[in-house]
């Protein structure tokens, strides 16, 4: 009598190894593409203190703003930081990982697309290694002003310790509602295949749009920020738990779920746009 | 797994049609605007009809004039773009339903693009792929050391790919296709561009991949030296359509070009004087002992040709010359 | 040195290339306004927002509402220019030793083609814009737009100065591979010290005195002053030294890449 292994288990046997192959497959990109970044040390260091001073660019926008009026909306100076930190944190988190999903358009106008379809992995898996980038500028920059800002607060006595985990959560969800915009956005490249303009509305502007408190905006634009291109839930959101005890802890359940049901969505909508892809000729 | 493999031809290609819709630019006011809305669409039939078998083992060339549909039939083949109508299977696997287990069995190299990563050293390109397709390092190992005797790959072993020469970088495309050992390789004008000496080599490496390693290549390309010295078996397309399917002297056959016949004679000749209308062949050039005359060999048989020539003096000795592969491409392309 | 007069028709040619390059595209290019105006109302609705808890200082929120609007405008004509005027492309592939080798200076050349480019975004992205946001914010042009001759003459001056800017930013790109981020600090740096969002004297007074020791007050906030009837034409005095100063940068920068051209062969 021999045993037989239910196929059902084989399959999910064969599963882990994909993932398990696929993630170490990632942490060679990341260990390669750190290597030969470091290779043009120069270039890197320069892009790195250019990336910083964008950066900082930014952020003196909305610093200046809030040195001169002290507070926007009731929100303080240290919770506008906080705002503006977390929104950084989540694109750097976005950015590092799916910036070749941001940059998709290039691979439709090249026909590289039609690379990627020939490996043995989903397109959107073979696509993100493709790019792995190191934002240590953007890392740094939102990492200190979160510090000042929460320090401050904290000090305070507005928030305490458990502040840090949940904002932690927060940039994780948030990374992945960026993520899930950046996608959809792309896939819409399917079709037109030149996306850059419409990235401009759904990321771009709304990016720096939810660096703000949403009251400041009007009803029609706040309410669009919460549903179709929701970044509100990036940064506004759980700042409203986190920093003013507003809503609940419900908060965090909500956002998990958001996120996922965005990346699910964006992932449904990335396998249509694919299956209606028809490449360049060349 | 030991599903039936065996009796399963490697490529096998069913009534393949693809239609391209682009959207109609409306002109005038508001174009933009109305073109978002429009739903008027042009309908090009890039591939129309097309079917073929290939066997394992067989070294096939795809030719045809630019825009006849090779590409989009390469990339229906490898499962990049889904068929209108029709089916693929390969080795008995369906490209588009099961595309990324398709996806390790076969190897796709494009001419144009690299699959490399542009600012990384070629090996650590390498490295990435092994881990994508799941090569174990052993074989790695193995498998580019063999590759590196047949294209010297070891030259720009740590070059970024950016920085090499077209014909480098292609060996090393060829290379990062053939990394985890596919039966069946696909590659979409692998000599376009090259210099004789690159084009040589990637030629002599294709060929030992498919006479002492057995692998299964279809090739397109519009160099006909390519075509000559590797392939046993042409497909040609015109407007979408397979207009030729099989070997390089059939083409020749069916294209119907004269055969040139030079003859030398040992006291010279004498043409009879009524020959021009009687006569199949046509006189192409003459000397004092010479006479170089074109036969078509599908209305005249060879022999007939010569008994002919002899009767017009002693023959010293004869060339014959097929017609050039060039030139049957030429009335190919038309 | 450069003979500019003998080649007139030449750069003028080229200058109507680049427009007509353009106007292929205009229709998708009006989406892009849509996106553009759309930034705009996004950034005067901070203002609006801002303005009800606090006066707006010597502006007031109508005053911003005008100012973001021109700002927002006059991107398009002094900053959104190609990307290092397209340098850094031609010396990716290589064509930059031919464009380098042509009897035409290479500074004027590009040029030209800029101003078509230019010319072309004057049409139909400032204007488009600025009518959209005029529409979208309630406003009127300040003063009935008796102010807008000298504010469009000090854009032309903020026009030519992001044309040499984006030509030394191309020309690093012989030294690095990074320019396209200078190109992005620039625009960076054009938010925040040309007083795109906030007017200059909102900023901390360091602020300030490094803005002022630099051309971007006169690219975006001098022209913007102008527009709301608060210049002082001196100003575009200011504006014509930083021109000659950019100008003459260019064209040293041209000598020394020529240099690094021929030695490295491209």
């Amino acid at each position: 009598m021999k045993m037989q292994t239910n196929p059902s288990t084989r399959i999910r046997t064969e599963r882990r190894t994909v993932i398990r192959n696929y993630i170490r497959l990632y942490l060679l990109l990341i260990r390669t593409s750190v290597r030969s970044r470091m290779q043009y040390r120069f270039n890197f260091a320069f892009g790195t203190v250019l990336a910083a001073i964008i950066q900082l660019s930014e952020f003196l926008m909305v610093a200046i703003v809030l040195a001169k009026f002290g507070a926007v909306r009731g929100w303080s100076m240290y919770e506008v930081g906080y705002l503006f930190a977390l929104m950084t944190l989540a694109k750097t988190l976005y950015r590092t990982f799916g910036n070749e999903v941001h940059n998709l358009e290039r691979y439709l106008v090249e026909g590289e697309l039609d690379q990627l379809l020939t490996k043995p992995l989903p397109v959107l898996l073979s696509l993100m290694p493709r790019g792995f980038r190191l934002m240590p500028g953007e890392l740094l920059q939102s990492g200190a002003i979160l510090t000042w800002a929460m320090g401050a607060m904290m000090r305070s006595g507005q928030i305490t310790w458990w502040a840090i985990p949940q904002t932690l959560f927060a940039v994780f969800t948030g990374g992945l509602i960026l993520f899930a915009i950046g996608m959809a956005t792309a896939a819409c490249g399917f079709w037109t295949t030149r996306i850059s303009m419409l990235q401009n509305m759904t990321e771009d502007a709304a990016q720096t749009a939810a660096r703000y408190p949403l009251t400041l905006y009007p009803g029609w634009m706040s309410g669009l920020m919460l549903t179709a291109i929701p970044v509100g839930l990036v940064s506004y959101v759980p700042a409203l738990y986190i920093l003013r005890g507003e809503l609940g802890v419900w908060v965090f359940p909500l956002l998990a779920a958001a996120s996922c049901l965005a990346v699910l969505l964006a992932l449904a909508f990335w396998r249509f746009g694919i299956s209606k892809y028809q490449s360049t000729g060349s | 797994m030991n599903t039936v493999m065996q009796s399963q031809a490697a490529i096998e290609a069913v009534g393949l049609n693809k239609q391209f819709r682009t959207p109609i630019v409306a002109e005038g006011k508001f174009a933009g605007i109305r073109s978002l809305f429009s739903r008027k669409y042009i309908v090009k039939e890039a591939v129309q009809d097309i079917g073929f078998t290939v066997e394992k083992g067989d070294f096939v060339g795809y030719i045809g004039p630019n825009g006849a549909g090779k590409s989009t039939t390469i990339k229906m083949l490898t499962g990049i773009l889904h068929p209108s109508s029709g089916k693929v299977m390969l080795s008995g696997i369906d490209p588009h339903r099961d595309r990324t287990r398709c996806a390790s069995r076969i190897g796709v190299v494009f001419g144009q693009r690299s699959q490399l990563w542009w600012d990384l050293p070629v090996k650590d390109s390498y490295d990435i792929l092994a881990h994508m397709y799941g090569v174990a390092d052993e074989d790695k190992r193995r498998r580019l050391a063999q590759f590196d005797e047949l294209l010297s790959l070891g030259e720009f072993w740590e070059t970024p790919v950016r920085k090499l020469s077209l014909g480098q970088r292609m060996r090393a495309d060829i290379a990062a296709a053939m990394l985890h050992d596919p039966d069946l390789l696909f590659l979409d004008e692998p000599t376009i561009g090259l210099d004789v000496n690159a084009k040589r080599n990637i030629r002599s490496f294709l060929k030992t991949l498919n006479e002492e390693f057995g692998k299964t290549i279809l090739l397109t390309t519009h160099d006909m030296d390519d075509i000559e010295q590797l392939c046993r078996r042409v497909m040609v397309i015109g407007g979408g359509r397979l207009t030729y399917d099989g070997t390089i002297e059939g083409l020749r056959r069916e294209i119907g070009l004269p055969t040139e016949i030079k003859v030398t004679y040992r006291d010279g000749y004498r043409l009879p004087d009524a020959m021009t209308e009687s006569s199949h062949m046509q006189i192409v050039s003459r000397s004092e002992d010479t006479l170089t005359v074109e036969v078509n060999r599908q209305e005249v048989r060879t022999m007939d040709a010569l008994r002919q020539l002899g009767h017009w003096g002693e023959i010293d000795d004869v060339e014959m010359r097929e017609p050039d592969f060039e030139e049957i491409i030429r009335r190919v392309y038309g | 040195m450069i003979s500019f007069r003998s080649n007139t028709r030449l750069y003028l040619a080229l200058a109507s290339k680049a427009y007509a390059r353009n106007i292929q595209y205009r229709s998708s290019h009006l989406l892009h306004n849509f996106a553009s105006a759309a930034f705009g109302y996004l950034y005067a609705c901070i203002w609006i927002g801002l303005g009800r808890d606090h006066s707006l200082g010597e502006y007031g929120t109508h005053g911003m509402m005008q100012y973001i609007t021109f700002t927002q405008t006059s991107l398009w004509v002094a900053s959104f220019t190609t990307v290092g005027l397209g340098i850094p492309q031609s010396v990716r592939t290589g064509q930059i030793s031919l464009d380098l080798m042509r009897p035409v200076h290479l500074f004027p050349h590009l040029m030209a083609k800029e101003w078509g480019q230019i010319a072309y975004q004057f049409l139909y992205k400032s204007i488009p814009i600025y009518l959209v946001m005029l529409l979208a914010l309630g406003l009127t042009p300040v003063d009935g737009g008796r102010t807008l001759p000298i504010a469009l003459l000090a854009l032309a001056g903020s026009a030519y100065m992001g044309i040499c800017m984006g030509y030394m930013i191309g020309v690093s790109a012989l030294w690095t591979t990074e320019s396209s981020w200078l190109h992005w600090s620039n625009q960076a740096l054009m938010n925040l010290l040309a007083g795109f969002f906030i007017p200059l004297q909102w900023l901390p007074v360091w602020l300030q005195q490094i803005a002022w020791a630099s051309p971007y007050p006169f690219m975006l906030y001098a022209p913007t002053q102008f527009y709301l009837g608060k210049g002082n034409p001196l100003n575009l005095l200011g504006t014509l030294a930083w021109c000659i100063v950019l100008t003459i940068c260019c064209l040293l920068l041209t000598r020394v890449m020529r240099r690094k051209v021929e030695v490295q062969g491209g």
